[in-house]
């Protein structure tokens, strides 16, 4: 048995399944559901486990994604943090960059430091750009330092030392100094959590790591032992940021780097998705009810960065975290999205979320306000009689009480406000699928689009037809998609190291040395020599300050061959520009993707049954799909679709927790691993 | 086809999408660090004639410069046949629209349906190097523009699709930094083309007509949506007076002076009385006044919407010509940015008083631009460093100031990480700190301005500085204390120390350190009234010394620790 559960805010989802000794296929794909409980988290996945009635000793594989760093960091249920930095450098992590993206506010105040001023102590070192020592650390203010904190209540500690990410010889001195002074306090240096320049970026990012490094731990070691306790007799894997897992013991050591694990397994899940079913270039949107994620998958490829940022939007610059995060823009756009009408007359829809409660106006908890949820209820979209998975009769005075003011103010009848509103919010999504996309230099035209989440299949259609996307999948299981992608995932660690040098030949020793001992080092972090890796180079233009990650071209010898490297940068480079330059091409990131296989059974294929497509229909019902018309639609079961079966639109395919829209000109297919395929009409 | 209402939004919208998608081009393919760091550069679009409709702004100091870019540029170029598919033009001159000091150059992009022009895109950024007498081609003691730079009236970069080569051939045979200024223009062009990929787009999918449509209710949006915030603000006549220093030849103060008037309609921003141009580069033209006032005119109205057009019909600026911002040929402008704040600031001083939660007191008003340039001895190569500096910021009646923020003028700017900073210059920084100058105290405290160290590695470097708030101090609020101010400081080897406020390559040597003071903020009520436990808080974190506790809030910390 093969488990996975993910923490939402809301509720906790456990996936499960029986892999087939016989046949190495694994079963069918159950799911089972329960409260999230803060600040337990952990009971939640144990009631989730309890729900399913798998015995927990009968779990072979468990996989975990954890909202507990994200959400000690939003919510500011940290621990009392210091930090340590060179002499004259304390206020780095307060001055931050100086940014003020609230360009005409001129009452502004940037975000405050998670270490106050009097919690920063600076000692004397100092390491130059190209990693010499100037200076060795001078201990000795240490000892009174360290009784200062602990009279302060500190429980963690960040050390970050300029110039550390190429030289980290002084931050290790300092961090074994304190383990000898004060061995219960949690320590991290910012080499072990960034390998990266930005002192700034670096040092924050060591910061919110310690401030969540004892919760985390004590988390993590609460579940290994209710585990234990149940009779789990393997590793604890935990989702990362990454979109790999890592071993519990891993996770502990550098907490941030589970900051965004959620979004991850989802956008693997769909890339892996992909891969199977020969789609190796995918828009990946997953729709929720406050928030819209998507990003790019090329080639079968998930983009890494570590430029990632928390609490950051138009008005606020957030905190940087340098940790290796899937790409992805994230909008606040998704079911529960408010509709609302500024001074101008505009309307406009979200940021705003009902959230669960009182949520949309239909759900008849109170909720005074139309959101989109709403407005495709009013469509005909969902399906009134299955509302909320059929649990709930939609609230209709409520509904027409949200919609009262707006059409008053717009002068529109109930409908027309609900097709604007659904046009409004799929403007905004396709916005942000632009930035993804055309934005980048990538012409939509070549890829697919794969949307899951609650809102995933609802929209995708209208979405692919602004894009100008010609296909849609809609993958099985596409409601607990993040939690399923868990189980595809393997064991990942990202290694960046900030080295500059060129890419010419006269460097081809230097950069086959400098892979050569990240490889080794990766051997050593894992224990082991069974490591698969990807090498890849964050490289620009001589005198350009961004950087293009280009996957290094590597010839017989496992050298980078440099001239194809350099072809492929050119290249990369002018499809996103537009441009390329005759200038010397500089190297500023290695970054090692080093991956260890988890065995996985494979897929499931849905059975086919020979059931006729007739079956799979539940009724015909009227619906609005705006620019194609007011259509009576086919409504079919999705779970009673099976491989092989094709239909046109106008349709809506149904399942408890999802809804796909097909307006008229499109047509379905049926893969058989039970994924929907919407081939949009040219 | 009908144009239904929801169907302009989203096209709105999308006209409005493309500032960011510009402004994200140009970020990513710019050479220098003064674009990519500080974001010293503005990107958008207009209609055929000029109005702006969309604009992304790394700072605030570029929001008049690319409407009027094109205003001008249509006055250069009457007859329409003379504006072709194709064409590129440029223009860095600062006596007509779109004009700051040399090195900002505005790329012009015109947008065509078939024959029919109908938008523009337009960007301006600060390149690297234009030439001139100085490296970075600033200088605080240029007596005529032509000291600053090469000047470009409306040329074209690109005729048809062609590039001009004579024209880049003679740009790069005029700056010192040739690859850093042309990859600056390459970025410029490719952000302009970008956004007119775009609008084509647009035009394909929705038709001229609708698209056209919905630019105009895009400036009556931004006109409707400022005018219900202008009805909201307190009317009648708000006055102030403040001074910028000196124009570094010696000469100075030069009197600001503004008469605010605000009424249902309008409101009218009255400059005259303010002081004549000088001989010295300490001059704004008349497109950096526009940009002053609307700043503050956005700030105090409706700061959260995209800035277009429509927005600024209600405001209506007054200045006679030849003023210190409103500066005719040859007059020397290279440092049109201190002015150019002092403008917006002496704006917000007369209006601070009846806005207490919208504006903060006074902050440190200056760039404090730092200019160093030097040969790194480990390649021999020139490096010209140019950074803005962070300052105080004042305080408001409910919040103490800021610390360590960029000026009013700036914005998404960000400063140099030490990281990049030292692998680029021969400089290495020793700190980078908040100091305790004294100024600042108040029942609500202003920010704290900082201390930065450039310790020089090279045998020898030159140091460019200029500043305002030399002398005048960030002005208080409500009884609050006034800032500290802005300076510099050469420690030498001997162990002498030098004070600048605007000099020009000063030549320092090996291991001497430039260190940069700029200005706290000013502060909002009496401080005697300062919250008790705030006031603790403030001595425990160092941001107050004990002596400063005594003497500006009467408390003894002895005893009351």
């Amino acid at each position: 048995m093969r488990a996975s559960s993910d923490v939402g805010g809301t509720f906790t989802d456990l996936v499960y399944y029986q892999v087939d000794p016989e046949t190495g296929q694994c079963g069918e794909v159950r799911t089972a559901k329960a409260d999230t409980t803060p600040p337990n988290f952990e009971q939640g996945v144990l009631d989730t486990l309890a729900k399913s009635g798998v015995p927990i000793g009968e779990l072979d594989f468990f996989a975990h994604g954890s909202t507990v760093v994200i959400n000690a960091l939003t919510e500011r249920k940290g621990v009392k943090t210091a930090l340590i930095t060179t002499r004259g450098f304390r206020d780095v992590i307060e001055i931050a960059r100086g940014n003020r993206p609230d360009l005409f506010n001129f009452n502004f105040r940037k975000p405050k430091p998670f270490v106050e001023r009097y919690l920063r102590g600076e000692l004397d070192e100092r390491v130059t750009y190209r990693g010499t020592i100037e200076r060795r650390v001078d201990l000795s203010p240490l000892p009174a330092m360290i009784d200062a904190f602990r009279a302060d209540g500190v429980q963690a500690i960040a050390v970050a030392f300029l110039h550390a990410y190429v030289e980290p010889a002084n931050e290790r001195a300092v961090v074994a100094e304190i383990r000898r002074l004060w061995p219960e306090v949690s320590v991290l240096a910012s080499h072990e959590v960034s390998r990266e320049w930005r002192e700034y970026e670096r040092t924050n990012t060591t910061v919110l790591s310690a401030y969540v490094h004892p919760i985390t731990q004590r988390y993590v070691e609460r579940l290994e032992d209710r585990l234990k306790d149940g009779g789990y007799a393997h590793p604890l894997y935990m989702m990362q940021s990454n979109g790999g897992i890592a071993t519990a013991e891993a996770a502990k050591a550098n907490p941030i780097a589970m900051v965004e694990s959620g979004p991850a397994s989802g956008i693997f899940a769909a890339a892996y998705m992909g891969r199977r079913i020969d789609e190796p270039n995918l828009i990946v949107l997953d729709i929720g009810g406050t928030t819209a994620k998507c990003t790019l998958v090329e080639d079968g490829e998930v983009k890494v960065t570590t430029e990632y940022h928390i609490e950051r939007d138009a008005r606020n610059p957030g905190y940087p975290i340098q940790t290796a995060v899937s790409e992805i823009v994230e909008i606040g756009n998704g079911g529960g999205s408010i509709a609302w009408i500024d001074e101008g007359d505009k309307l406009h829809v979200g940021p705003r979320s009902a959230g669960a409660r009182p949520g949309p106006a239909a759900y008849g908890h109170g909720g005074a306000n139309a959101t989109t949820t709403d407005a495709n209820l009013v469509l005909g979209r969902i399906d009134p009689a299955s509302f909320v998975g059929g649990e709930r009769e939609p609230d209709w005075a409520a509904v027409d009480a949200a919609f009262a003011p707006l059409q008053a103010r717009l002068n529109l009848s109930r409908e027309e406000v609900a097709r604007g509103i659904v046009r409004i919010a799929n403007a905004n999504m396709t916005a942000a699928l632009r930035l993804v996309s055309t934005n980048k230099g990538y012409d939509p035209r070549d890829f697919a689009l794969m949307a899951f989440g609650g809102g995933g299949a609802m929209h995708a259609v209208a979405l692919a037809e602004e894009l100008r996307v010609p296909h849609v999948i809609v993958p099985v299981n596409s409601s607990v998609f993040s939690a399923w992608g868990m189980l595809l995932t393997d064991l990942r660690r990202d290694y960046l190291q900030t080295h500059l040098t060129r890419l010419e030949s006269a460097q081809a020793a230097e950069l086959a040395s400098g892979f050569a001992a990240m490889r080794l080092q990766a051997m050593d972090d894992y224990g082991r020599d069974d490591v698969g890796f990807e090498h890849f180079l964050d490289m620009r233009y001589i005198g350009q300050e961004h950087t293009v990650k280009i996957s290094a071209v590597r010839s017989a010898d496992g050298d980078v061959d440099i001239a194809a490297t350099a072809d492929a940068f050119h290249a990369a480079h002018e499809k996103r520009f537009t441009y390329r330059l005759d200038n010397a091409i500089e190297v500023v990131n290695f970054h090692l993707v080093a991956t260890i296989a988890v065995n996985k059974p494979e897929l499931a294929e849905k059975p086919v049954t020979g059931r006729a497509l007739g079956d799979a229909v539940i009724a015909t019902r009227s619906v609005d799909f705006d620019q194609h018309g007011i259509h009576d639609a086919t409504i079919y079961d999705g779970l009673r679709l099976e491989p092989g079966m094709a239909f046109q639109g106008p349709a809506i395919i149904q399942e408890p927790s999802v809804t796909c829209v097909v307006p008229p000109p499109h047509s379905v297919t049926i893969d058989k691993y039970g994924n929907y395929h919407i081939h949009l009409a040219a | 086809m009908q144009h239904d209402i929801f169907t302009i939004e989203i096209i709105k919208d999308a006209i409005v999408a493309l500032g960011d998608e510009m402004f994200n081009a140009m970020i990513r393919t710019s050479m220098s660090p003064i674009i990519y760091e500080t974001t010293d550069f503005a990107v958008g679009a207009t209609d055929a004639t000029g109005n702006l409709l969309a604009q992304g702004n790394g700072v605030t100091a570029f929001l008049a410069t690319l409407d009027t870019a094109v205003v001008s540029l249509l006055e250069h170029y009457p007859d329409p046949a003379s504006i072709r598919p194709g064409d590129v033009f440029m223009s860095n001159t600062p006596y007509e629209g779109g004009g700051t000091h040399l090195s900002d150059v505005v790329i012009l992009v015109p947008v065509f349906d078939g024959e029919q022009l109908i938008a523009w895109t337009v960007n301006k950024a600060h390149w690297t190097e234009v030439g001139g007498a100085q490296p970075g081609s600033v200088s605080t003691n240029a007596t005529e523009i032509y000291q600053e730079g090469l000047r470009f009236t409306f040329l074209k970069l690109y005729d048809r699709g062609e590039v001009n080569a004579a024209l880049v051939q003679l740009i790069r045979d005029n700056v010192r930094l040739p690859d850093s200024t042309i990859g600056d223009m390459h970025a410029g062009v490719a952000a302009a083309r970008v956004g007119a990929r775009r609008i084509g787009e647009l035009l394909d999918r929705y038709g001229r007509d609708q698209l056209l449509e919905a630019m105009r209710e895009l400036l009556d949006y931004g006109e409707r949506m400022t005018r219900a915030e202008l009805v909201k603000l307190p009317k009648g006549v708000f006055e102030a007076e403040d001074v910028v220093e000196e124009d570094g030849l010696g000469n100075g103060p030069f009197p600001i002076r503004v008469r605010v008037t605000i009424t249902d309609d309008e409101m009218i921003v009255d400059y005259s009385g303010t002081a004549l141009q000088t001989t010295g580069p300490i001059n704004c033209s008349y497109t950096g006044l526009v940009t002053g006032a609307r700043c503050l005119f956005k700030a105090v109205t409706n700061p959260d919407i995209p800035a277009n057009g429509g927005c600024f019909r209600p405001l209506r600026i007054v200045c006679p010509p030849g003023t210190i911002i409103s500066a005719q040929a040859p007059a020397p402008v290279s440092l049109y940015y201190e002015p150019l704040i002092a403008a917006i600031d002496v704006f917000w001083k007369a209006l601070a008083p009846v806005l207490p939660r919208r504006l903060s007191a006074g902050h440190q008003r200056t760039v404090g631009a730092t200019f160093i340039s030097g040969t790194r001895p480990e390649n021999g190569e020139l490096f010209v460093m140019g950074e803005p500096l962070v300052g105080g910021w004042g305080a408001s009646s409910d919040l103490d100031g800021d610390n360590g923020q960029f000026c009013c003028a700036n914005g998404e700017t960000y400063n140099i990480p030490c990281e990049l900073f030292e692998s680029r210059y021969a400089l290495q920084v020793d700190q980078y700190a908040f100091h305790n100058a004294d100024g600042g105290a108040g029942r609500q405290r202003g920010g704290k301005g900082v201390v930065l160290d450039y310790r020089v590695t090279a045998e020898e470097a030159y140091l460019t500085y200029a500043t305002s708030r030399s002398e005048a101090r960030p002005w208080a609020l409500d009884g609050g204390q006034q800032g500290s101010t802005n300076y510099a400081e050469i420690h030498r080897h001997d162990g002498s120390v030098e004070r600048h406020t605007m000099c020009t390559t000063v030549p320092v040597r090996r291991d001497e350190v430039i260190r940069i003071y700029t200005a706290s903020g000013g502060g909002h009520g009496d401080p005697a009234q300062r919250d008790r436990d705030a006031l603790l808080r403030d001595i425990r974190n160092g941001y107050v010394t004990a002596e400063q506790a005594v003497r500006d809030y009467g408390v003894d910390v002895a005893e009351a620790m």
